[in-house]
């Protein structure tokens, strides 16, 4: 079940990514919305970072493209933010939170000019956004879980993108910041941005998302939420059809795969 | 004992390695990085051999230039095999120094005979020697030692290099993928830093010898990871803890008439652990004080 939509905010085609020889994510073809929530799910190991890291040009695709507003993602990256996953950096970094928050800026101000009042300014409203600008000055280290993804957030922020790519957002925070980080995603849709995010657990899907990209190395699908959350596609995507996906899996690393061209 | 101009040009030598090194050295330990300076050591050896091998010569120049080269095409490897092949940095660390040398070793005794060299000649240098090699002008006036202009030099070119990528340094050490994503290259700033490394070490090396080297890279820098809070103000902690270490040390050198590079590594040592351990105290103390008032 994959339903395409026109004025796409992202596009993919034929989209693969291998490991060493067996692929991460094998033929993606979807389209997605502008201005809506879009939750991006599947088992460990489907592929769902490498996904993001391949719209965001961290990783080569080995076949077929990404557009993001119907652009290569080079010519609109001042639009796009990505929040990594929470666990890709040491947190013990000498750094506190307001320095995290600025990083977002360098995106306007590149590594070299000075931060203006404005930009110091942007820095304030987006801590204030996920209400950590009393903690500010924190170490990072010192931060619970929950208080480092809002630090995240607050960095992607001050990037005043209209596009935010998540690597799992919700992953390991507490009650208080989950309310406060899905209170800030419905803000940004009220303004019209699109939020792209990595999400595992099933149960709080339903209330988070408008529309679900189902992944499990090919796409299960992609559609609005009340079309794509059916058992039958939940356990195509999580359940029983997982041996046989890893048996091509293990079947393409032996043999190779003829891959489509453009 | 009695202290002369002598040694305020060492001194101010051993603080001249110091400074670029634990600059340095604070990039460094917070990308795993901190072991390069060992791997630098070795895998200049190949570099000094060619060098002496063309020229006929132990001249400081060419010898400098091949040292550098061939620690940098170490680090380049070893940036290499740890983005490409993915592995640890400490293992691609391993594999790209011991590679290195072993050509190195390969080459000196094929041909090591005719050049006349062991890797003593720059590993070792000798901060005691510094004052005997001076510059002077046409007419005799001094310039005091050769080596304190040549580390000065490197010490400004370091300074201005971190000052300059100062935002670019950091970011990439703290979220690479993040600066990545806002498409702005990191291997430049990767490369130039190693690059930099590099050129540090062979220099300094010459100087101080290797050990005094790694220790400035390393020791510094861990000493202030303890307390600092901040980058920058990490790194002016690490100054200070190198200066220190250089002060006390050369101090207890002349004192006991010991080796100086020996005693001025024992002292950052030292300072590491009495940091360490005093650090861990005033915890423990203000944790004591938290209880009693909770009794209260």
């Amino acid at each position: 079940m994959i339903e395409n939509v026109k004025d796409p905010s992202l596009e993919a085609h034929n989209l693969t990514v291998f490991y060493q020889k067996r692929p991460a994510i094998w033929n993606l073809d979807f389209t997605l919305p502008k201005g809506k929530i879009i939750g991006i799910m599947g088992p460990n190991g489907s592929g769902k970072s490498t996904l993001l890291k391949s719209i965001m040009g961290i990783l080569k695709p080995n076949d077929g493209w990404v557009k993001v507003f119907q652009r290569k993602i080079d010519d609109v990256r001042f639009k796009v933010s990505y929040v990594p996953q929470r666990q890709s950096i040491d947190w013990d970094f000498p750094t506190n939170v307001f320095e995290v928050a600025k990083m977002g800026r360098i995106s306007s101000k590149g590594l070299f000019k000075r931060f203006t009042k404005t930009d110091l300014e942007i820095v304030k409203e987006s801590l204030h956004r996920v209400n950590m600008y009393d903690m500010r000055n924190r170490q990072i280290s010192e931060l619970s879980g929950g208080q480092q993804q809002r630090t995240f957030l607050a960095r992607a922020l001050s990037q005043e993108a209209d596009l935010f790519i998540m690597d799992e957002p919700f992953a390991g925070v507490d009650a208080a910041s989950e309310k406060a980080i899905i209170g800030l995603l419905n803000e940004l849709k009220s303004k019209g941005k699109t939020l792209l995010v990595v999400h595992h657990d099933l149960h709080s899907a339903k209330n988070y998302f408008d529309w679900l990209v189902l992944l499990n190395t090919r796409l299960v699908g992609s559609g609005p939420l009340e079309k794509l959350y059916t058992d039958e596609l939940l356990s195509e995507t999580y359940g029983g059809t997982l041996t046989s996906l890893s048996k091509i899996a293990t079947k393409i690393e032996k043999q190779g795969l003829p891959i489509r061209h453009k | 004992m009695s202290m002369g101009i002598d040694d305020i040009w060492i001194f101010a030598c051993a603080c001249l390695v110091a400074i670029p090194c634990t600059i340095l050295g604070c990039f460094l330990v917070l990308r795993n990085m901190s072991m390069i300076g060992d791997a630098i050591g070795h895998a200049v050896l190949p570099g000094i051999f060619c060098a002496y091998y063309f020229y006929h010569s132990k001249a400081t120049f060419p010898v400098l230039i091949g040292a550098s080269l061939s620690g940098l095409a170490a680090t380049f490897l070893i940036q290499w095999i740890h983005k490409k092949v993915k592995l640890q940095s400490d293992a691609s660390i391993g594999i790209s120094y011991t590679l290195f040398f072993a050509i190195g070793v390969i080459l000196v005794s094929a041909f090591g005979a005719q050049a006349d060299i062991d890797q003593d000649c720059i590993l070792h240098g000798e901060i005691a020697q510094i004052p005997l090699d001076t510059l002077s002008l046409n007419d005799g006036f001094s310039l005091g030692p050769r080596q304190f202009w040549m580390l000065l030099g490197n010490t400004l070119l370091v300074v201005a290099f971190c000052l300059l990528g100062y935002r670019a340094l950091w970011s990439t050490s703290f979220d690479e993928h993040f600066i990545k994503s806002i498409g702005i290259g990191v291997l430049f700033w990767q490369f130039s830093l190693m690059g930099m490394v590099s050129l540090t070490s062979v220099v300094s090396f010459e100087s101080v010898g290797a050990i005094l080297v790694i220790v400035f890279l390393v020791g510094p820098a861990s000493t202030a990871y303890l307390i600092a809070k901040q980058l920058n103000k990490m790194i002016w902690w690490s100054i200070l803890f190198a200066i220190h270490a250089c002060f006390w040390g050369y101090l207890a050198a002349i004192l006991f008439d010991g080796s100086i590079a020996g005693s001025i590594a024992t002292t950052m040592g030292i300072q590491f652990f009495v940091v360490f351990f005093f650090l861990k105290w005033a915890q423990n103390s203000s944790n004591k004080s938290l209880d009693l008032q909770d009794y209260e």
